[in-house]
């Protein structure tokens, strides 16, 4: 890790001298202009069938139905043409389109956020979708009646998709498809992982996980299975959505769509204290006897060694500042290990609350898009700097880490680039605290 | 000393009719006008002293409403020693009474012969927007051989005695489906590979 971090340190005083090179010798400047507006609306999502019946609508509109019929006709004339809308501008709005039939998507937002953003929010938006009633029970229902009521199948889940819309605006795991677990000492989260490794006579268990606060603890996977972050996120909100669920025992028919959109897995959550709750994943959907006589040998491992009193006292630590790097000037920074498919950073601090925060997220997700070169540019870009009148933000590719960063404006070029290394170096140090590393498999 | 025998119970019933505020009341003397939807299935455990020798512990199954998860009832309900139906009665009859009645034929089809069924009319704190009469519960859970009475998860009337009326008619006898052997599964499964199942 070290050696991979030096490297990339090296390779970012490189990627800055060519850069710089670049502009003196006035070749094709990458530079462009982002227009990131100053007040903010709320984003508006909808999803209606393609028969044009509303199946959700994310804040109160008066005019819904005719708006879900406006959408349906443009829908139908890109169609008759053999092609399918994507995105209309018209002056600071952009409404984003996704179609999977039986069902559109679309959203209107005036942040001046980049395409892809909007299109991740919705292809998050189907999937919970999808977790309810699964892929197959939804062409079941429309083969029998196109023009049908989807609104009376998710009935009682509205909270879930207005938790997860919640979540997405300003959470970077959803853009990045990765898990920001809690924060906690690597001896702790192996002891919590020993304490949750199955018996093997439980042939149809997928996943087994111990979340506290929300946030993943420790997570178990089959040797033969990996498990999609996106499909961790539906889990997760779902949790979220749900104070019932860390109530009492509940056995739930969830689909996880990145792992089988056409069926259910079984889900049995059980909450453990009041913060703590073990959930275990199963393909049977009889299991549910089994994994409640299991939890009570889990629970009981758990504390005897106070690994459990351990992890309660672990949740209030999980925020840092961002003064924990100690370097004057840094304001923010979002960190993904590209390797575990995970993401950390410092809560947001004055004067990243509001609109400062919805500038910043925004800015962030234009030099994601760089990076990844979402929006169709000729090739992805290793390094990306932005300067407004507020901060000066760096976006860096490297091969172990993606790094997003916000400074003071009025750090020198050289400065920056020093900034993003001391970062490197702080998080190379703090990976094994941030991130889940060697989760076991059984 | 008293001797303890488990018992399982299932709850049934349109969505909104108050299975889960029932179950509450019963298990913590809770209650809450805003109460979301229940997803899946919870399950709580409650014991009541039926006399001086004899608790009963009821494992309760409150099963979400929600059309959706329909066809998983029978894994709540198979192997059920109790059941009990729910629904409002400010609703008119063609409602949740019709959904409950429903409910009752698909347990004379599919469930234990034995089980023993309690019809109950929730939400009687709103006696005066009542739209479905109490006769016509009365007379149908006599036609169908069901227990029957009328309660309040809000106020509370009529719910622990509810369950008390259950606890008597069980037998007392252990209940059989905990005899069977561990890990010997009723159907045969081999083919079930670690995949989502296809409902």
């Amino acid at each position: 890790m070290v050696i991979g971090s030096g490297s990339a340190r090296m390779g970012l005083r490189d990627l800055v001298k060519r850069s710089s090179g670049i502009s003196r010798s006035g070749e094709t400047s990458r530079a462009r202009t982002v227009s990131i507006s100053r007040r903010r609306l709320s984003r508006q999502y909808y999803i209606l069938t393609h028969a044009g019946k509303l199946v959700f609508a994310s804040g109160e509109n008066e005019q819904v139905q005719s708006l879900m019929g406006v959408a349906q006709a443009l829908v139908s004339i890109y169609a008759a043409e053999d092609d399918r809308p994507r995105s209309i501008i018209r002056g600071k709005s952009r409404i984003s389109f996704l179609l999977k039939a039986p069902l559109y998507l679309f959203c209107v937002s005036d942040w001046g956020e980049p395409e892809h953003v909007l299109r991740t929010h919705l292809e998050y938006i189907h999937l919970q979708v999808l977790s309810i009633v699964t892929s197959t029970q939804l062409a079941k229902a429309f083969q029998r009646r196109s023009n049908f009521d989807l609104s009376r199948l998710l009935e009682g889940t509205e909270h879930f998709l207005h938790t997860l819309i919640k979540r997405a605006q300003h959470d970077f795991s959803y853009l990045t498809s990765s898990l920001e677990p809690l924060r906690m000492a690597p001896s702790l989260r192996e002891a919590a992982a020993a304490a949750l490794m199955p018996p093997a006579k439980f042939r149809d268990l997928l996943y087994v996980l111990l979340i506290a606060s929300g946030r993943i603890v420790t997570l178990l996977r089959p040797r033969k299975h990996s498990i999609h972050p996106s499909d961790l996120h539906l889990l997760l909100n779902t949790l979220a959505a749900s104070p019932t669920l860390t109530s009492s025992e509940t056995w739930i028919p969830i689909c996880f769509p990145k792992f089988n959109p056409a069926g259910y897995v079984h889900a049995y959550i059980s909450p453990v204290t009041e913060d703590i709750t073990l959930v275990f994943i199963s393909a049977d959907r009889e299991a549910f006897n089994d994994l409640q006589g299991w939890k009570d040998i889990v629970v009981e491992k758990l504390a005897r060694d106070q690994t459990l009193s351990r992890i309660s006292q672990a949740i209030p630590l999980h925020s840092y500042s961002v003064s924990a790097v100690s370097l004057p000037g840094l304001y923010h920074f979002i960190y993904k290990s590209r390797q575990s498919i995970q993401i950390t950073a410092p809560s947001w601090e004055p004067p990243y609350d509001g609109a400062a925060r919805d500038r910043l997220i925004t800015l962030y997700q234009h030099l994601h898009d760089s990076l990844h070169a979402k929006a169709g540019q000729a090739e992805p870009l290793r390094l990306v700097y932005v300067k407004t009148q507020h901060e000066a933000c760096l976006g860096w590719m490297t091969k172990p880490f993606e790094l997003y960063m916000a400074v003071s404006p009025h750090l020198s070029k050289a400065a920056v680039v020093s900034a993003a290394n001391a970062v490197a170096t702080f998080m190379s140090k703090e990976e094994a605290r941030v991130f889940i590393k060697d989760a076991p498999v059984f | 000393m008293s001797r303890t025998t488990s018992f399982k119970l299932v709850l049934l019933g349109e969505s909104a009719v108050g299975k889960s505020s029932l179950v509450l009341r019963f298990v913590r003397n809770e209650f809450s006008d805003f109460r979301e939807s229940t997803i899946g299935a919870a399950f709580l455990t409650q014991t009541v002293e039926l006399n001086e020798t004899t608790s009963i512990k009821f494992e309760i199954w409150d099963t979400a409403g929600q059309e959706r998860y329909k066809s998983l009832a029978p894994i709540y309900f198979r192997n059920s020693n109790a059941a009990v139906i729910v629904y409002d009665i400010t609703q008119p009859p063609d409602t949740s009474f019709e959904k409950a009645k429903s409910w009752v034929k698909e347990l004379q089809r599919q469930a234990d012969p034995s089980i023993v069924i309690m019809l109950v009319g929730n939400k009687l704190d709103m006696e005066s927007s009542r739209k479905t009469p109490r006769e016509l519960g009365e007379r149908f859970a006599e036609e169908e051989g069901l227990l029957f009475t009328e309660a309040s998860a809000k106020s509370g009337d009529g719910v622990e005695e509810l369950f008390m009326e259950i606890a008597k008619k069980l037998p007392l006898a252990p209940p059989p489906q905990r005899t069977l052997a561990k890990g010997v599964k009723v159907q045969g499964k081999a083919e079930e590979t670690p995949s989502a199942c296809n409902c």
